[in-house]
């Protein structure tokens, strides 16, 4: 449940992070430093051509699903939801890094929206982590 | 097992609420301007004007025989920009301009992309420029930039600052409604594209890029250097040495 519900929170800021880039949104909430628009003006918010909000909408409404199918019933008990939410957050988490190092040494600019995405993905893969590991521990005394 | 299903439903009722609480705080931040979206870089495809280079009216300080040009390209709608003209411009205005080595000049480069107001913005400065204000309005819309960059229709805010500069408002409205300098306007952003420019505020002294935005000390010491290598060059001794007359 943690996870999706971090994973539509995700959903949510990327949409809008998208959106503003798209022209849709006029200016972004970001605070006085005006970091967000910086980062969002660089040409590293595309990425293979596609703006990197958009992979992070597509990224975590993957997750959601990943994790709303996980609840099932006939599905909690079953190993492989939980793996692929950590796989797949785990890659989530080093992409993140790679755009928080951006921001850091290349850019110079913070962007508030960018690093709540990673702090959700970090969070995301960290719950799947543990729950992985409690599955394991559950398997091995079992 | 009840109890799970109604846990379930409870959870999936918070996610809907969630869903709806997200959506209509990206709606309510919703901007739009009309004038958005009048820059793509499609437009860079027509050939440049035949005198690209010059700024528009106003929009340089500075004499034209100055041996230093920095071209400044900007973005009303960025606060990075407006930082720099509110805590630098200042200084430069006083310090680099009255020594007559530089000739600073604006140039245009609106991010229409991710800025539903920086169109009505660009061309509200570029009609005070036609009457002589647009420092002026360049320093009423970086300082009030949070203002009307966050309305729904700047119109109005641009309008006051005009009338509050001694503007000549009738001609201010024309000039804003035809969208008479929008070409030129254009035309710095395409010099700007050519140029590499990808982000606001980017800085070129005598053509070569900054790497950053500088601080005005930054700019001091790069005036200073070029003066005196460019005084000190032996292949321009005439103009160097000629006696004053």
């Amino acid at each position: 449940m943690a996870v999706a519900t971090l994973a539509l929170v995700g959903a949510l800021i990327s949409l809008y992070l998208l959106l503003y880039k798209l022209g849709v949104v006029g200016s972004l909430i970001c605070g006085a430093g005006g970091g967000c628009e910086r980062v969002q003006a660089s040409r590293y918010s595309d990425f293979l051509g596609l703006p990197v909000a958009g992979y992070g909408v597509a990224g975590y409404l993957v997750l959601l699903a990943i994790a709303l199918y996980g609840l099932g019933p006939d599905r909690v008990a079953r190993p492989g939801p939980t793996r692929l939410l950590a796989l797949l957050s785990g890659v989530g988490v080093l992409f993140s890094a790679y755009l928080f190092s951006l921001e850091l040494f290349v850019i110079h600019a913070i962007c508030r929206w960018c690093t709540a995405s990673a702090a959700i993905i970090a969070a995301i893969c960290a719950v799947s982590g543990l729950a992985l590991l409690g599955e394991r521990r559950a398997g091995a005394g079992a | 097992m009840a109890d799970a299903g109604r846990s379930l439903k409870l959870f999936y009722a918070a996610l809907a609420a969630i869903l709806v609480v997200g959506v209509v705080l990206i709606v309510r931040s919703k901007g739009g301007n009309p004038a958005a979206g009048l820059v793509a870089s499609s437009e860079c495809n027509a050939p440049p004007l035949a005198d690209s280079s010059p700024p528009l009216r106003g929009m340089q300080l500075g004499p034209d025989s100055a041996r230093i040009e920095i071209d400044e390209y900007s973005d009303f709608e960025c606060p990075w920009c407006a930082r720099f003209a509110i805590l630098t411009m200042p200084d430069v205005r006083q310090g680099l301009i009255p020594t007559g080595l530089v000739k600073w000049r604006f140039k245009n480069f609106p991010l229409t992309e991710i800025h539903a107001n920086t169109a009505g913005a660009h061309l509200a400065a570029s009609c005070a420029g036609d009457q002589g204000k647009f420092w002026e309005m360049e320093d009423a819309l970086y300082m009030n930039q949070e203002r009307w960059g966050s309305q729904r229709n700047p119109e109005g805010s641009f309008l006051e600052y005009a009338r509050n500069l001694g503007l000549d408002t009738d001609s201010f409205q024309v000039c804003m409604k035809q969208q008479r300098n929008w070409s030129r306007i254009v035309a710095d952003k395409c010099d700007g594209i050519r140029l590499g420019v990808e982000g606001t505020p980017t800085f070129f002294v005598n053509g070569r890029r900054l790497p950053d935005i500088p601080a005005y000390d930054d700019l001091k010491r790069l005036v200073d250097s070029i003066a005196a290598a460019t005084t000190a060059k032996p292949a321009a001794p005439s103009r160097a040495t000629a006696p004053r007359r």
